[in-house]
């Protein structure tokens, strides 16, 4: 076509080179994104707004999270606290935006620790197979025998209490999904004659990996990662809730839901309420974001991931 | 067949061997002094050496590490399964006792997961992108956002605060007193079947999406049968094979999620106990129990594969 059309280029040409720095051509790669597909950029600007709450959590919590007050206990949400107060008086709103926290923080630690380890090792189980590949496979197969928050749980346990801990619990319980994915994608580009070219050029081994075979797995990775975010986000809420959490008095959301059951025989609502539906929001935006990903870069990984 | 069960097997052994090393490796091998977990850090420092070396040896913690996993592997074995720090009972006697209550829970909502999912799965794939598959798509990924315990706390609230209601605390078995067994049963099974339901939706919705597609459907379409003996006869049961797959993957999601969901409805099952365990950290309960999961959960993936290849020859042959 361009043979026939010369002129579709100069356009192209004449924009100055400032023009197409990388903010800008990430700032038209999202419009094209937002103009395909506006649900999942909703979706990712609730996501970006959660991750703001996180961020600025100390300027638009009303109160200190961990400041109990005894005049105002196991209050329902008034105008004072909006979304109430619980046994020891300490706002419910401020606990919810500085719990956003340390979900973020276990989540995207938990996925770029464990998605990441586990794609670079299906990398290398699809890129050299053989007895390396077969006993990866067992070891990767030994993992997934185990429902995943019972092998977090175990870990977080054996491990003791704390942030780190429940990073690497959880981080372990990715590196089967990321493994597989990735080394079915690998498995699939060995075959393409470009890779083989390389080869045939005698490209290292080190060389053929970084520079032919791992930018095509990018997509599937983020594809992947954004996906995975959303159940780290679950799985931390729900060891907060069983008390193999990060330690209290850190507000988390799986903490306050296990607070609230011991704030007497029966819950208040509110402290029910409220950090379900942050976790719940929270899970949504990024499944959403992680689809809409998904259907921009590669819609063939549908079902894979 | 044959020869497929046999690998099959042989695989599901090897996998069963190594999951018990990894259990006790990350139970034991760990850092994190059990001492610590039954007197608590205070009381530990107050225990001499002397005395912390008494109870050590008494637990059987002071001998090799080898000689432990096998006396495991003994006690397993046996089916005595060792005892819990705390309570007098044994592993054994807790798994027959609550095992049942957590059995039905996860049957019914297996059960429950089919009887919505495919449906709705059925009524989303006859008109892609209708409206009502829009409605049920985003019901189905607003399920797979809400995590089961908050569903949970939230129904145990709505029953107490709308009716006054409660399920019963007691341990009954179907046998003695179907009724209030029923009444314990019925929320956590509700609450793991809708987040099954969610994921089996989903993928039967693309399996259907995809069958119909398929020659064999043009055919009988062509033949002038009319679409519902289409949908229901021809395309349904190979548009099912993933999702029997699938099914069986869940029940992982099932086991866990059992246990923040029977810790919401105070049900007293056995993801109670692994949730008591936890919190007391009482690691050779723990230890059988995570053990006991991931056995029955790997069994019940192999009898899934089983069922898939006596379904679908090609499987047999791969």
């Amino acid at each position: 076509m361009s043979i026939t059309q010369p002129d579709a280029t100069l356009p192209l040409a004449r924009i100055p080179a400032v023009e197409r720095s990388w903010l800008l051509r990430a700032l038209r790669v999202l419009r094209t994104f937002a103009r395909r597909s506006p649900m999942s950029a909703f979706w990712g600007c609730v996501a970006a707004g959660i991750i703001f709450m996180a961020v600025a959590a100390p300027a638009l919590a009303p109160r200190d999270p961990t400041r109990a007050d005894f005049r105002h206990m196991a209050k329902p949400p008034s105008e004072l606290n909006w979304f109430g107060t619980d046994q020891i008086g300490r706002d419910t709103l401020s606990r919810v935006i500085y719990g956003s926290r340390a979900s973020l923080t276990v989540a995207a630690g938990a996925v770029l620790l464990g998605t990441t380890f586990g794609a670079l090792w299906g990398l290398a189980c699809g890129y050299f197979g053989g007895r390396f590949d077969i006993i990866s496979q067992r070891f990767i197969e030994f993992l997934q025998s185990f429902p995943d928050l019972i092998l977090a749980m175990a870990i977080a346990m054996a491990l003791g209490v704390g942030m780190g801990t429940v990073i690497v619990a959880i981080a372990i319980t990715r590196i089967p999904f990321g493994g597989r994915v990735i080394r079915a994608v690998v498995l699939s580009l060995k075959e393409l004659s470009y890779v083989e070219a390389a080869r045939g050029l005698g490209a290292s081994h080190l060389r053929m990996m970084a520079r032919h075979i791992l930018p095509q797995c990018v997509a599937p990775y983020l594809i992947l990662a954004t996906t995975h975010l959303g159940v780290a986000i679950i799985i931390e809420a729900a060891l907060g809730f069983l008390g193999v959490g990060i330690p209290p008095p850190t507000p988390t959301w799986g903490n306050m839901l296990a607070d609230s059951l011991n704030a007497g025989l029966v819950p208040p609502w509110w402290l029910v309420l409220f950090p379900g539906a942050a976790i719940t929001l929270t899970v949504l935006a990024f499944n959403l974001l992680g689809d809409g990903i998904r259907d921009a870069l590669d819609p063939r990984l549908r079902g894979a991931v | 067949m044959y020869s497929y069960i046999l690998r099959r097997l042989a695989f599901g052994a090897v996998t069963v061997l190594g999951v018990s090393i990894v259990v006790f490796f990350v139970l034991r091998v760990l850092p994190g002094d059990p001492l610590v977990a039954i007197f608590g850090p205070e009381g530990f420092t107050k225990l001499t050496p002397e005395a912390r070396a008494g109870y050590m040896a008494q637990l059987g913690l002071s001998d090799p590490l080898i000689v432990q996993y096998f006396r495991w592997v003994g006690d397993i074995l046996t089916g005595s399964l060792g005892h819990s720090f705390f309570r007098s009972e044994s592993v054994a006697e807790m798994i027959e006792r609550r095992g049942p209550l957590t059995a039905e829970i996860a049957a019914i909502s297996v059960v429950l997961s089919w009887l919505v999912g495919i449906p709705v799965a059925i009524v989303s794939a006859l008109r892609p992108n209708s409206f009502g598959d829009n409605i049920s798509r985003f019901i189905s990924i607003l399920f797979l956002a809400v995590p089961g315990f908050w569903l949970a706390m939230l129904i145990v609230l709505a029953l107490l605060f709308g009716f006054g209601y409660r399920a019963p605390l007691a341990n009954v078995t179907f046998f003695t007193d179907p009724l209030s067994n029923l009444q314990i049963v019925i929320g956590p099974a509700l609450v793991l079947g809708m987040g099954q339901a969610a994921y089996i939706a989903r993928m039967a919705r693309s399996s259907l999406l995809e069958v119909v597609r398929e020659d064999y459907v043009r055919t009988a379409r062509a033949k002038g049968l009319n679409g519902r003996v289409v949908i229901a006869l021809h395309a349904l049961p190979n548009a099912l094979l993933p999702v029997i797959t699938l099914s069986g993957i869940l029940l992982g999601f099932v086991l866990a999620g059992s246990i923040p969901v029977e810790r919401a409805f105070g049900t007293p099952g056995l993801g109670y106990a692994m949730y008591t365990a936890v919190s007391e950290r009482d690691i050779f309960v723990m230890q059988n129990l995570v053990f006991l999961y991931s056995i029955v959960f790997v069994l019940l993936n192999i009898l899934v594969d089983l069922t898939s290849a006596w379904l679908d020859p090609r499987i047999r042959y791969r």
